[in-house]
C-alpha cells in the first residue's frame, strides 16, 4: 500500500508533536467531535425527517436552513479528525474501521450532492403536511443510515484497529 | 455500598466486563442514542432561541418520539455499562456531574416546550432554552471525559 508515506510525512508534522505532547489536545478534540457528531446528527434530524414524514408539519424550506449547519457540524468534525489522524497516523490508516469509516463519509457525500443537485430546488415548495416525493426519501433515509453507520464504526475504532 | 457490589456483581456486570464484543456493542448503542437525544435538544433550542423561526415549534413534537427513543436506548446501554464498574462510577466527579446535568437537562427541556405553548415572555424562553443546552453540553463532555478523569 501507498499510505506509509502520507503517514510518515503525518507523523513528522508539528501538529503531531502538539497531539502527543499536550496530553489534553486528544480529549479535547474528541468532545469537539461529540459535540459536532450531534449537531450533525441533529440538523440532519430536521432535514431527513421532515422528508421521510417523521415530522411532516414541518416548513420544508425552513428545514433547510439546517443543512448549513450540517456543514459547519461537519467541518469540525473533518478538523478534529485530522488532528486524530496527526496524532497516530500509522495505526488510523492501517485500521479497516477507519477505512470503512472514510468509504461511509463519501457514500453520504455523494447522497448528499444528489439531494442538493436532484431534489433540493422541487422540495422547496412542498406546502406544510404535504409528502415529500419517493426519491427525496429513498435519499433521506440512506443519508440517516449511513451516518449512523458512520457513528457505530467511529465508535467501534479503538477495537477495530488489531493493536488496541 | 452492598446494593453498589451487588448490582456490579449481577448478570449485567458480569456479561460487560467478560464478553468479548459486549462492552463494544454497548458502547456504539450508547453513541447512537446520545446522538439521537442530543440532536433533537439541540435543534429544538436552537429554534427557540430563534434560529427558523418559521418552523412551528409543536411541529417538532414528532421529532420528540425519535428522541425518546435515543434516551430509551442511552438509559439501557447506560444502565448496562454502569453494571460494569457500580463502584467507582458512584464516586467519580464526573459521573456525578454528568448525571446531574442530564437530570437537569430533562427537566429544562420540559419548561423550555412549556414556556413555548403557554406563550411566555420571549426572554424567559430563551434563558431556558440556553440553561437547557449549556446542561445537555455538560451531560456529553463530562461524559466523554469520565474516560480521562477517572
Amino acid at each position: 500500500m501507498s499510505w506509509e508515506p502520507f503517514a510518515e510525512w503525518l507523523q513528522n508534522t508539528w501538529f503531531h508533536g502538539v497531539m502527543v505532547d499536550i496530553y489534553w489536545m486528544f480529549p479535547l478534540m474528541e468532545t469537539l467531535h461529540f459535540l459536532g457528531l450531534i449537531w450533525l446528527f441533529g440538523a440532519l434530524l430536521v432535514v431527513d425527517g421532515r422528508i421521510l414524514g417523521i415530522a411532516p408539519n414541518l416548513n420544508m424550506k425552513a428545514c433547510m436552513k439546517f443543512i448549513p449547519v450540517a456543514i459547519i457540524a461537519f467541518g469540525v468534525n473533518l478538523l478534529t479528525g485530522l488532528a486524530f489522524l496527526h496524532a497516530d497516523p500509522f495505526n488510523y490508516l492501517a485500521n479497516p474501521g477507519f477505512q470503512w469509516k472514510m468509504g461511509l463519509i463519501a457514500i453520504a457525500g455523494v447522497n448528499a450532492l444528489w439531494f442538493w443537485f436532484g431534489e433540493h430546488k422541487e422540495l422547496v415548495q412542498l406546502a406544510d403536511g404535504q409528502q415529500a416525493p419517493f426519491r427525496a426519501k429513498v435519499i433521506a433515509l440512506i443519508s440517516l443510515v449511513v451516518w449512523v453507520f458512520v457513528i457505530i464504526i467511529g465508535r467501534l475504532l479503538p477495537y477495530t484497529g488489531g493493536n488496541g | 455500598m452492598d446494593a453498589l457490589l451487588w448490582y456490579e456483581e449481577g448478570p449485567m456486570g458480569i456479561f460487560i466486563r467478560e464478553s468479548l464484543w459486549g462492552y463494544p456493542i454497548v458502547l456504539f448503542c450508547h453513541a447512537v442514542g446520545m446522538a439521537t437525544v442530543m440532536g433533537v435538544v439541540v435543534v429544538l433550542n436552537m429554534r427557540v432561541l430563534g434560529f427558523a423561526k418559521e418552523l412551528s415549534v409543536p411541529a417538532f413534537a414528532r421529532l420528540f418520539n425519535i428522541a425518546w427513543l435515543g434516551f430509551f436506548i442511552n438509559l439501557v446501554s447506560g444502565l448496562i455499562l454502569f453494571a460494569g464498574s457500580t463502584s467507582s462510577y458512584v464516586f467519580q466527579g464526573t459521573f456525578q456531574l454528568k448525571i446531574g446535568a442530564i437530570v437537569l437537562g430533562g427537566i429544562l427541556m420540559k419548561l423550555v416546550m412549556g414556556a413555548v405553548r403557554d406563550n411566555k415572555p420571549v426572554a424567559v424562553q430563551k434563558l431556558l432554552a440556553v440553561v437547557c443546552l449549556l446542561c445537555w453540553i455538560v451531560g456529553v463532555v463530562t461524559g466523554r471525559l469520565m474516560a480521562y478523569l477517572a
